[in-house]
């Protein structure tokens, strides 16, 4: 599988918010509402483990991007997705659309398996529109009323990569950093602001 | 074809124009020298003499999403008609080169350079720096196929720099020990010799790492207003971050060690061991300063609860010159003695009156 940019040219790459995955993919897979670009597939993941997504998954920077379903989400062929307890909600003009869950992957058999440095995010739908929050109500597209078959449930989105560098955040993080060496002259810099006495 | 079509953005969502260093040179910046027609018009040519900063986001735009960073052509105009010097000034203040210029690769093969500017707002010399940060691309200027130089064409990217490294520090210390600090270090760096920079960038690169511990040394390294490597074996200047001038425990540290010692005998010591230190650094220093100036460092870290060794307490007398020499109204000479006989007119000043006393009975 390629970058799914298609026929973009060089540089593009797949660099989503999370309100892009929910509002955009998540929503409309769940939805049956065609998505371009169809560009995450749907994985079945028992039989594959973390590290060897690349050419199953959209790969975008170092992370990979899959839709699985629900009840198959977190037993994998070597280990198994524990939720690391943290969750956050996703936001689309100040609403409620969606959570983000943290999970760990642990090598082995529940409940001993060895924690390993792979982290997915886990996207889903809200459960119940207009339930937490009163933001929440209005959200769910009138579409969904003549599909009362649509089980918003049904789908997840995953993304998956290996944690070495600490926190990953896909773009935002991405582009704005400097390096160590460019902090330092910088700072050093700071001395072109001093003018001398006369 | 345009990025935009009747308004509606061609970049799928979920995707960003997110280039390598490498795309940048190879694909983008080559095919502009060639004169080819770019995908999709996703790159402007900018003047970056007519356009400020925060008007490149909107020239700048990749379709409808947010974006961190904006690219684009440019071409470098010569500030004089026959020097090799860019003019990058607009209207509202000029960009700056800072650091050194990093070689990019592709594969193993050097295929160009980055450069790193700052956007002051103003004009030099008295410029405010900006959070704005630009990245210019140029292309290895010799190639092996003979063909020849960008024309002056080179690829830009422009963000706005995240501030979490920065040492919130007060305006007193920059406004009086920062002053006399930056210019007599000036003097103490003015003649490295090219190896030397090496080692300061070192010492700065250690110091550098443990600036959150040690806020109270900063040294400062700076090129007079062009990149380093643009000038190197120039004149480099350094500048150690003293305490601020309210605090006369550091100042009066020489006495408080060793009380015993006479002023005069002290005071022709240290201007002893600052002139071979000049004298030192003059020549081609070696190891031997740089030992010097990191004790002089460790001292002022460590407080003055130990009496610091020959070399750390020579170096303070240098010290409270760099303090007072500055601020001390008229002296503008930067004689090194004088700058010692003013450390030891005015520190004590400051201090406790004991001090004063004991100081002002042995100068006479």
């Amino acid at each position: 599988m390629g970058n799914g940019a298609g026929d973009l040219p060089p540089g593009f790459r797949f660099f989503p918010s999370d309100e892009e995955l929910v509002v955009h993919f998540l929503h409309r897979k769940a939805a049956h509402l065609p998505c371009y670009p169809d560009v995450i597939p749907s994985l079945d993941p028992r039989h594959y483990d973390p590290w060897d997504l690349n050419g199953k998954a959209l790969p975008g920077g170092n992370q990979w991007y899959f839709f699985t379903r629900r009840a198959l989400s977190r037993v994998w062929a070597s280990g198994y997705w524990m939720p690391t307890g943290v969750e956050k909600p996703v936001t689309s003009a100040g609403r409620n659309v969606g959570i983000k869950k943290y999970l760990a992957f642990y090598a082995g058999q529940a409940p001993v398996g060895i924690k390993t440095n792979w982290v997915m995010h886990e996207y889903h739908l809200l459960d119940c529109p207009g339930g937490t929050s009163a933001d929440d109500s209005g959200w769910r597209p009138s579409k969904t009323s003549g599909h009362p078959e649509v089980d918003f449930n049904e789908w997840v989105l995953g993304r998956v990569y290996e944690s070495d560098f600490g926190s990953q955040s896909s773009f935002y993080d991405d582009g704005t950093e400097l390096s160590c060496l460019d902090e330092m002259f910088l700072s050093l810099d700071d001395l072109d602001e001093i003018s001398l006495p006369k | 074809m345009s990025i935009t079509v009747n308004g509606e953005s061609r970049v799928p969502p979920g995707f960003r124009f997110h280039p390598t260093e490498e795309e940048l040179l190879d694909y983008y910046l080559r095919k502009k020298v060639a004169g080819k027609k770019v995908d999709l018009d996703i790159m402007k040519d900018v003047d970056l003499n007519r356009l400020e900063p925060w008007d490149i986001q909107e020239k700048c735009r990749i379709g409808s999403a947010p974006q961190n960073d904006w690219y684009f052509f440019s071409h470098k105009d010569k500030k004089y008609p026959t020097g090799t010097r860019t003019n990058r000034a607009t209207a509202a203040g000029f960009w700056k080169a800072t650091g050194r210029d990093k070689a990019i690769y592709g594969g193993v093969k050097r295929i160009g350079m980055r450069k790193t500017l700052v956007f002051y707002c103003g004009r030099a010399p008295n410029g405010q720096k900006s959070d704005w940060i630009m990245h210019e691309y140029r292309l290895e200027e010799s190639r092996d196929d003979g063909s020849h130089s960008s024309e002056g064409w080179v690829v830009c990217r422009v963000f706005k720099k995240k501030s979490h490294y920065r040492i919130p520090e007060s305006s007193s210390s920059k406004n009086t020990s920062s002053v006399a600090g930056a210019a007599k270090t000036k003097e103490i760096f003015r003649s490295c010799s090219e190896g030397t920079l090496d080692q300061i960038i070192q010492f700065l690169s250690r110091s550098c790492k443990h600036e959150n511990e040690f806020p109270i040394v900063n040294p400062i390294l700076t090129d007079g207003g062009y990149a380093v490597t643009a000038s190197r074996g120039a004149s480099v200047e350094s500048q150690a971050k003293l305490p601020p001038l309210e605090n006369p425990s550091a100042i009066s540290l020489p006495f408080d060690c060793s009380p015993h010692v006479g002023r005069s005998s002290y005071l022709q010591d240290s201007i002893h061991v600052l002139l071979s230190v000049d004298q030192g650094y003059n020549e081609g220093p070696e190891v031997n300063d740089w030992a010097a100036l990191d004790r002089l460092v460790a001292s002022h870290l460590n407080g003055q609860s130990s009496c610091p060794e020959q070399a750390a307490f020579s170096f303070c007398p240098t010290i409270n010159g760099l303090l007072y020499g500055g601020c001390g109204g008229d002296s503008q000479e930067y004689n090194p003695a004088d700058m010692n006989l003013w450390a030891f007119t005015r520190a004590p000043d400051s201090d406790s009156p004991s001090t004063s006393r004991r100081q002002s009975a042995s100068v006479d």
